[in-house]
């Protein structure tokens, strides 16, 4: 037994329950017989991979589902062995390749030339084009996108290229000027609804309408949260009552708690025990920018309308620095201290306001 | 047999003592036969012998010295073995401490079941000679190993060694089969002995290097020493700063509480009584030298006692040199510092009165000269050189002499402090720790020494900058100076309340570990889970932590363990899975590369140039042109 958004997944571009004029749109594009390279951007859990892998289903017939894991050891100039795993059919492979770190550009430019170099042998009855699947276009270093750029243009006769990434603004100009891009954006509140229901009734569940919209707002409209949600409730309760309690991730009541803490008390001694909570999420493998996200998002919830402009402020700054920097607990902490120390201030100065 | 022929060799040396009595001099070494000082008490012979001498003439100075006055050799003998103490009381070791190991020798000498001790300190703090020292008073042999050099021919012991069966063994072999031996008989009563040979200890100095790469086999000896341990094995280890912490690395601390050692660790020697030893070895050779050499002022051996670190041997080496007739070098330098009246007066008084307010500036100039005198580089342990930087002492006064700084402007009036008793760069450089790596031990304790929540954000701030400067790999090496001076600096700057807090336990930092462990999980993450095709961040914010709450059959043992392990967190309680690691005062720092580090700030930066790797595609294609 699969997970639901996996057993539920849809295959083909007429089945997709969202978005329909687009993936008419998709549908035309590839009975054209060609296509340009794709830029498939937009939020996580909108349905990205799903209409690129329903859109090569369109391309090639069901041979692309049949993939296959592998592994592949590519070396690097200096000698270097990056592994790296790929997903691959008979028509297409998918890569991310920031998972080879700073070696990303060599994989990129090894893995697309040999892909490209192999022609299809019966391209009367095939398409003569492969497709290289890239996810987490984003991620790539600088160099590797300027390596991309060469191989896009090169190669172009027997391969093409979707690129998968959250958003566009970490992808250079050329890239997307070479693309056409898509946007998928997230499913609304109902499309959700809809969804969870379709998919509860095929398990043979009746789902209160209640339910399904706390759920969808609870999952902040990423799809992929609320049909694991969705799965998370059954197992906790069924049948569904409508008041259920949405099950929420262990790690975000950790961070909602850190949060509070930070909140109640603002001294050394509960930086220390806020430090170690941090370090906690950490070796969880929550990323630093997430955990920031989380914390300035619960953090705001407890601020005044003044205040929220300044945290917010000193948000972005230590979260830019996040990113230039090295060790991620230096910058998160310090966020920490200056919200406790701009929050002790902003209490104390409402105390003296009162008093007099 | 060997010891009979030591015996032989040592008795016949005395023997011959009217023949040439120069040799008696020469270190023990060329007495026992080399590369086979399997049985060497022969080297603490001729040592005692010596100290005999010693003896005597501390009894009656004055005639003594007349009496050995012709002798030429003594000229050349450095003073430390000459004037080697010959009591408890002129050891210049603390009281407590020659006590802690006396007694620890009486109980394992007197009980038939012996023991392992180790100890442990900075070079010259006298470990060696207070245990030779007690030997001597307690009655007892020391058998020492000697590392042999076993790249020499044949000689004529060689059937001996053929009997024994091992002709050309390794020094492990040897040092096995030394404490096997030393530990199972005991030694033979030599006819100068004193008749005081109660008991027997085993003291080893010189460690085969094997052991050096290998700690494991000196362990497996060490356990099968201690199931059969009849006789006290003393184990003296130089601790060394420069991180390659030997003690720590050759007896870690799961074998000294497996095998039950010991360890006394002893503290650099106190300057006050570094400097009553250096006085009485200048009476005496004053003395000595009828009026040619006079005793140098108490300054110079204050100098001499500063620059040497609490390490008395270089001390009194030193001193020698110091004291050497024609050294006008170096009488010329104390001259030109008692020129300047003013600081060198100031100084003195300083020094002894008000050691504590000794001001920042007069101290440099002290070091610069203790620098001239060249004697010993001065380094500090980490625990000090951390406690130096937070606990953040700075001067009750306005700088002593000198003008004084100009005053602030009203609008910076907050920035104002008090002058630092602490130059922040020389602590770092004297810890021999990188940059990053101390600032990583800051800011793990830095929180402790904090009162305010506003001091505490604006020193994290100076530590997020201080990481800022050294992001970039590429510029790395030279922006790391820079990075632990604003951490450093920073941090002593926001500290303005200043509390005293007593005692607080360091820690080791455990970002190290954290950020280790977030790196593995990750990749054990992708790897378990790979079918399910998903980027990194939704496999580890989304599915992960659902796939615990789920009860959908997992694929593996694997998987489950690992679900429960990353995807679950322990909300009830407040446990924290992380347990501090403390930070002992004589344990050097880590010296773990960065390259992981490296990669992982690259992986994090994900819009960046290799260009390393431009570098090398360069010259590849200038190699081809």
């Amino acid at each position: 037994m699969s997970l639901w958004v996996d057993k539920y997944r849809p295959t083909a571009l007429g089945k997709l329950d969202f978005h329909k004029e687009q993936a008419a749109q998709l549908r035309n594009l590839v009975q054209c017989g060609d296509f340009p390279h794709l830029l498939v951007y937009g939020p996580s859990g909108a349905g990205k991979k799903t209409r690129i892998m329903c859109l090569l289903r369109e391309l090639y017939g069901a041979g692309v589902e049949k993939l296959r894991i592998e592994h592949q050891t590519i070396v690097a100039p200096s000698k270097k062995k990056i592994e790296i795993n790929t997903i691959a059919s008979n028509y297409h492979l998918e890569v991310n390749p920031s998972d080879a770190g700073n070696q990303d550009r060599v994989v990129i430019q090894e893995l697309i030339k040999t892909v490209a170099q192999s022609q299809q042998i019966q391209s009367s009855t095939q398409r003569e084009f492969k497709v290289v699947l890239l996810t987490e276009v984003d991620r790539l270093t600088k160099d590797a996108q300027h390596a991309l750029r060469r191989t896009m243009e090169k190669y172009m006769s027997t391969c093409r290229l979707i690129l998968c990434s959250t958003s566009t603004s970490r992808v250079i100009g050329p890239i997307r000027s070479r693309c056409l891009a898509i946007r998928v954006p997230l499913p609304s509140t109902e499309e959700v609804c809809g969804v969870l229901t379709s998919v509860c009734k095929k398990e043979g569940l009746t789902l209160p309408p209640e339910l399904a919209k706390q759920i969808s707002e609870k999952s902040g409209r990423n799809l992929r949260k609320a049909l694991l949600m969705c799965e998370a409730c059954r197992v906790q309760q069924y049948p569904f009552s409508v008041d259920q309690e949405v099950p929420v991730t262990d790690w975000e009541v950790y961070l909602r708690e850190t949060a509070n803490a930070i909140v109640s008390q603002q001294s050394p001694q509960r930086l220390l025990e806020v430090r170690a909570r941090l370090y906690e999420l950490l070796t969880h493998c929550i990323p630093p920018e997430i955990i920031m996200k989380g914390l300035v998002t619960e953090l705001l919830s407890n601020c005044d309308g003044q205040l929220k402009t300044e945290v917010a402020h000193m948000a972005a700054y230590y979260e830019h620095r996040l990113q230039l920097g090295n060790k991620a607990i230096y910058h998160l902490e310090a966020f920490t201290a200056k919200f406790m120390a701009i929050y002790k201030k902003f209490m104390e100065d409402g105390l003296d306001a009162m008093m007099f | 047999m060997n010891k009979l022929s030591l015996g032989d060799k040592i008795a016949s040396s005395n023997l011959n003592h009217w023949v040439d009595p120069s040799f008696t001099d020469l270190p023990a070494e060329s007495f026992s036969l080399p590369g086979r000082s399997k049985v060497s008490c022969s080297k603490a012979e001729p040592k005692r012998a010596r100290k005999r001498k010693g003896e005597d003439s501390r009894r009656d100075p004055a005639t003594s010295y007349l009496q050995k006055e012709p002798g030429q050799r003594d000229q050349d003998e450095p003073w430390v073995n000459r004037y080697m103490p010959c009591s408890q009381a002129e050891l210049a070791v603390h009281k407590k401490k020659i006590e802690e190991v006396e007694n620890w020798i009486r109980v394992h000498t007197n009980s038939s079941k012996g023991g392992i001790l180790l100890l442990t300190g900075p070079s010259g703090c006298g470990k060696t000679t207070t245990v030779q020292l007690l030997s001597q008073e307690l009655g007892f042999r020391i058998q020492e190993w000697i590392n042999p050099t076993n790249l020499e021919p044949y000689s004529s012991s060689q059937d001996e060694w053929r009997m024994n069966g091992f002709s050309c063994s390794t020094q492990l072999a040897q040092f096995q089969e030394f404490l096997l031996r030393a530990n199972k008989y005991c030694c033979l009563r030599m006819t100068d002995d004193d008749g005081a040979t109660e008991g027997k200890l085993i003291l080893v100095e010189d460690l085969p290097n094997q052991f050096y790469r290998q700690p494991g086999r000196l362990h497996d000896n060490l356990r099968h020493f201690v199931k059969t341990s009849r006789s006290p094995l003393v184990f003296i280890v130089s601790d060394s700063l420069s991180g390659d912490c030997s003690s720590r690395f050759l007896f870690p601390r799961e074998i000294q509480e497996e095998l039950v050692i010991s360890t006394i660790s002893f503290n650099p020697v106190a300057p006050t009584m570094m400097i009553k030893v250096l006085t009485r070895i200048s009476t005496l050779e004053a003395g000595k030298s009828c009026g040619r050499m006079s005793v140098p002022e108490k300054g110079v051996l204050e100098m001499l006692c500063m620059g040497s670190s609490g390490d008395i041997r270089s001390a009194i080496n030193s001193l020698q040199f110091f004291s050497l007739p024609d050294t006008s070098l170096e009488k010329e330098l104390w001259r030109m510092k008692k020129d300047r009246p003013v600081i060198s007066v100031g100084k003195v008084v300083s020094r002894t009165n008000q050691r504590k307010n000794k001001s920042k500036h007069t101290k440099e100039q002290e070091e610069e000269q203790e620098q001239a005198i060249g004697v010993k580089d001065a380094s500090l342990f980490l625990f000090r050189a951390l406690g130096k930087i937070l606990h953040c002492k700075r001067g009750n006064h306005e700088a002593a002499e000198g003008v004084p700084a100009p005053a602030l402007s009203s609008h910076l009036a907050h920035h104002h402090r008090k002058t630092l008793l602490v130059e922040p760069e020389f602590v770092v450089e004297r810890s021999h720790m990188s940059g990053e790596f101390f600032n990583l031990y800051l800011h793990q304790n830095y929180l402790d020494f904090f009162s305010e929540v506003e001091d505490v954000a604006r020193a994290s701030e100076y530590l997020s900058d201080a990481d800022l400067l050294t992001s970039d790999w590429t510029s790395r090496s030279t922006m790391e100076e820079y990075g632990s001076s604003v951490a450093t600096r920073g941090l002593l700057h926001s500290n303005c309340q200043q509390i005293s807090v007593g005692f607080r336990p360091l820690h080791k930092p455990s970002w190290l570990l954290v950020s280790k462990k977030h790196r593995e999980n990750c990749l054990a993450a992708q790897s378990l889970f790979r079918s399910f095709c998903l980027t990194p961040v939704s496999l580890q914010t989304e599915l992960l932590p659902y796939l615990a709450k789920l009860t959908s059959p997992m694929r593996n043992q694997a998987q489950i363990a690992f679900i429960q392990d990353v995807g679950q967190m322990s909300l009830r309680s407040f446990s924290i899975r992380l347990k501090l690691e403390a930070l002992t005062d004589k344990e050097p720092g880590p010296l773990v590369t960065d390259a992981e580090e490296e990669q992982e700030s690259a992986r994090r930066w994900r819009l960046y140039h290799t260009v390393e790797h431009n570098v090398y595609c360069f010259e590849v294609t200038v190699l081809q042109v």
